[in-house]
């Protein structure tokens, strides 16, 4: 029975549009169709000898009627169009084949693996080459006579150093007050309230102050520094830098590295001053000390040692911030979109490596000085 | 051609902070005509297009579509009738985190719902027609500056507006390509009946595309008429343009930031 009423079906069908195809008519032509070729046709008529106005939007329908036919095998002609829809269907005859897939192959596990390394690799070699360039440029190149950027110097040195004195300080301020008060909750226990300034100069001096210091300017300033490298690449000025004879070491990095290390050390002492000055307030305002014997005990404890300490945390720590802010800000691919990732690849950088680097030196300092 | 015009501009004065930079401009843009707006450097041509955009406020002046005056229009209103423009960037104006199909996709999906399917077909189709078949997986930053602007024709016409504004459409393509992108404007209002505004100095396209003739110096508009009136007109100014002849001197034309 279903075998004796396919073959009484036309193996042609013929489908007159109507004088426009607007989103509704353009549903209704793909329904036909798909019932056409359910109903047995290898053969589609599309006659558009009706059709007076198509636009994109109708065209588009169109090319979805006819891949339709043609992906379930159906022969589709197209006939009798004319005046303005003929040429707009000339037009787009292009796109009535349905596209090319042009996936590219995914790399395998091991291929992926050995990519990520190949990359960690290289880009730990550009890193080291950068650094050399960057000493070079602003340690030695200066005292050879090759000249040093002053005024850029001046400016990062406003930038880095001079306008982040304020959040440091205020920061610093409140890490001592908290400190203070987590110590003083333990120290009261067995009376010795007075360690509580003790505790706070030493902890500055080894570690806050420095590690507070360095993520306020890998915020601020190394993250800017990465965001205007990288605005630099994608606006090809780096490469105008470059095509000028021009080192970009020299212009664009020696004077950074120059002012952050001398910033960051300087912002680490305010910090520091900041944060026993925090101590006190507590003390003032809870423990009930005076002043003379709280600076007794706080003169008593600070050694330069740790003030040492904390000191070649900051020199790390600046060298970190700005090496980290720079490679990240030239390695940026992909236009607007890469640098914003490469501002947030620099302060993330920045943090973890920062914290690698304390963690180093605090060990070295603990066991071996 | 109806005579009404759809797009009126009267009296404009506009300009960047204190600075004004256009004197007074009136313009009309009529159903399915090609109109170019020429000029030297500087005289106010992307200001021009930036206040019919809506982009910068007017100092005082009018500006009308199909009536509905837009300096007073508050932020939702403006929209609404950008909707209904198309916008074809100097640069391209791609959006860098997108792909080349979903940068056309965008007012598509935007504007008012789409069947993905039928959506994916209009991409091809807009792609087709500036000759860049089969990009739409590429992201912006893997083509080049003639394919970037290109692929910004594409979504100016991505949901078949009944304007297109091209800024400079043929600067930094190269001749064929300009010429085929000739093609196109000539194409999109013949078939599609669009309305085609662009401001350009490429002679060439201005005598191949170019119904009528706008030409501005110093924000003021100093001829209006069609290529054959160009090539009858006594105005200097017009004609140091047309004949490409430099000025005897080198005036101060005042630096303009865009």
């Amino acid at each position: 029975m279903a075998s004796a009423q396919e073959s009484t079906q036309p193996r042609r069908t013929v489908i007159a549009l109507p004088g426009e195809l607007p989103d509704s008519g353009g549903a209704r032509l793909l329904e036909e169709i798909s019932a056409a070729i359910s109903s047995g046709a290898r053969a589609i008529e599309l006659d558009l000898s009706g059709l007076k106005r198509l636009d994109s939007r109708g065209g588009a329908w169109l090319i979805r009627a006819v891949r339709t036919a043609r992906a379930a095998g159906a022969r589709v002609d197209l006939s009798g169009a004319r005046g303005e829809a003929a040429e707009l269907i000339e037009l787009l005859a292009g796109s009535f084949e349905a596209p090319r897939a042009s996936a590219r192959p995914a790399a395998g596990l091991m291929e992926a693996v050995g990519q990520k390394a190949f990359g960690a690799w290289r880009e730990f070699g550009d890193a080291w080459r950068l650094t050399v360039d960057a000493a070079y440029w602003s340690f030695i190149a200066p005292f050879e006579g090759r000249g040093l950027r002053w005024k850029a110097l001046l400016t990062e040195l406003d930038d880095a150093g001079v306008r982040a004195i304020g959040i440091v300080s205020l920061l610093n301020f409140l890490l001592g007050l908290v400190i203070a008060m987590l110590s003083a909750a333990q120290a009261s226990t067995f009376g010795v309230q007075i360690y509580v300034a003790s505790l706070v100069v030493m902890g500055f001096a080894r570690e806050l102050a420095a590690i507070m210091t360095g993520i306020v300017v890998s915020a601020r300033t190394g993250s800017a520094i990465a965001a205007e490298l990288a605005t630099m690449k994608v606006y090809e000025e780096i490469d105008a830098l470059k095509g000028m004879g021009l080192s970009v070491a020299k212009f664009l990095i020696a004077p950074k590295v120059i002012a952050v290390l001398i910033a960051v050390p300087i912002l680490t002492a305010i910090g520091f001053v900041m944060g026993v000055a925090g101590g006190f307030v507590l003390n003032a305002i809870s423990l009930g000390f005076t002043f003379d014997r709280w600076w007794e005990q706080t003169l008593q404890a600070a050694a330069v040692r740790d003030l040492l300490q904390g000191g070649v945390k900051a020199v790390c720590f600046a060298v970190i911030i700005v090496m980290v802010g720079c490679h990240n800000g030239l390695r940026v691919t992909g236009g607007v979109r890469g640098v914003g990732m490469a501002t947030t690849r620099a302060v993330v950088m920045d943090v973890f490596l920062i914290v690698v680097a304390d963690l180093f030196f605090t060990t070295v300092f603990y066991y071996f000085l | 051609m109806d005579r009404k015009p759809i797009v009126e501009v009267r009296d404009l004065v506009g300009g960047y902070g204190g600075h004004l930079v256009l004197d007074r401009i009136s313009l009309d843009v009529y159903e399915g005509e090609i109109v170019v707006v020429i000029g030297g450097s500087g005289c106010g041509k992307s200001t021009l297009l930036k206040n019919m955009l809506g982009l910068l406020r007017p100092v005082s002046g009018s500006i009308r579509y199909w009536g509905q005056e837009i300096t007073t229009m508050d932020e939702e209103e403006l929209a609404l009738l950008l909707q209904r423009l198309g916008i074809a960037f100097q640069s391209g104006a791609l959006f860098n985190s997108m792909t080349v199909g979903e940068n056309i996709a965008l007012p598509m999906e935007e504007y008012g719902r789409m069947d993905p399917a039928l959506r994916e077909i209009l991409v091809g189709i807009k792609l087709d027609l500036v000759g860049l078949s089969g990009t739409a997986g590429l992201m912006p930053d893997e083509l080049s500056g003639g394919m970037k602007k290109r692929v910004g024709f594409a979504r100016a016409i991505a949901v078949d507006p009944r304007i297109v504004f091209f800024d400079e459409p043929s600067t930094s393509l190269d001749p064929i390509i300009a010429a085929g992108l000739d093609k196109l404007i000539l194409d999109m209002r013949r078939l599609l009946g669009i309305t085609v505004f662009v401001v350009t100095h490429d002679l060439a396209s201005i005598r191949l595309i170019a119904d009528r003739i706008v030409m501005l110096d110093r924000g003021r508009v100093i001829f209006t008429g069609t290529v054959a009136d160009v090539e009858r007109t006594g105005v200097p100014r017009v004609r140091q343009f047309f004949d490409r002849q430099p000025d005897k001197t080198i005036e101060a034309r005042g630096v303009r930031t865009p």
